[in-house]
């Protein structure tokens, strides 16, 4: 018997996909557009078009083939694996899928950047150092990147 | 495919359209449009002029409706508006205040 080796797949939060249908699950399907502002405490999974400010506290999927056009969205976890031009605070970890165009900046407590996504804007991802880099203090082992692609 | 679904923790504030079915639990306040049918559940709030093939309503309506086929008032549902389709139910139970035009 081999011993079971964790499977590699780096800081990639598994989000939305565990859940089937969430009590509030939300979706915009491929045909739908939205022109507004969407808030709420679900999940959301965005299949179709979207302008405006998306502001969930649960999971946010953009679907491949989705576009989203928002200045601000914010949520948990964020997947996106569509079109995105805008900015992205998310209170958990952010992945871009491998067919992902976004444009804007990225913020969450991970940030993952599949092989093919294509990104454009600033990422900014607060992590704890190790201790050794950083200082004594809690507050002081607190780092952030910034990068630009 | 699976159709649009607003949750019941989910509020929309602008304007929805779409080309299939959309099932509204949460909140959606102004504009409602879809070629297929419109089922706003029991909880749910919409402050919206609503239009699509038919329309179910279990829960709270303020607009004015367009349906090209039906529209079906469900008991417990409260609906504020013009109602205009060819034809309309609403059952024991539902409370209404609006017109009704079936286009006689």
């Amino acid at each position: 018997m081999s011993a079971s080796r964790p499977q590699p797949r780096g800081p990639v939060h598994a989000g939305a996909h565990g859940r089937t249908s969430g009590e509030s699950e939300a979706r915009i399907s491929r045909g739908a557009r939205v022109r507004g502002r969407i808030t709420g405490t679900g999940d959301l999974v965005i299949e179709g078009n979207v302008e405006g400010d998306v502001n969930v506290r649960g999971d946010l999927t953009i679907a491949e083939g989705a576009t989203v056009t928002s200045p601000s969205v914010g949520a948990g976890a964020v997947t996106i694996a569509g079109t995105l031009e805008g900015n992205v605070a998310a209170t958990g970890p952010v992945r871009l899928a491998p067919t992902a165009r976004v444009r804007g900046d990225l913020q969450g407590t991970q940030v993952a950047i599949d092989d093919g996504a294509r990104f454009s804007g600033r990422l900014d991802c607060e992590f704890d150092l190790p201790p050794e880099l950083g200082g004594s203090s809690q507050a002081e082992t607190r780092g952030r990147a910034s990068a630009r692609r | 495919m699976a159709s649009t679904i607003i949750g019941a923790g989910i509020t929309i504030e602008g304007e929805i359209s779409t080309d299939e079915d959309i099932v509204v639990a949460g909140t959606v306040r102004g504009k409602l449009t879809a070629k297929e049918a419109v089922t706003i559940e029991h909880g749910a709030t919409v402050e919206a002029d609503v239009q699509g093939s038919s329309l179910i309503v279990g829960g709270a309506l303020t607009g004015n409706v367009t349906a090209s086929e039906r529209v079906d008032l469900q008991s417990g549902s409260r609906v504020i508006g013009n109602v205009k389709a060819a034809r309309v139910t609403i059952a024991d139970g539902a409370q209404f205040k609006g017109n009704v035009d079936m286009d006689v």
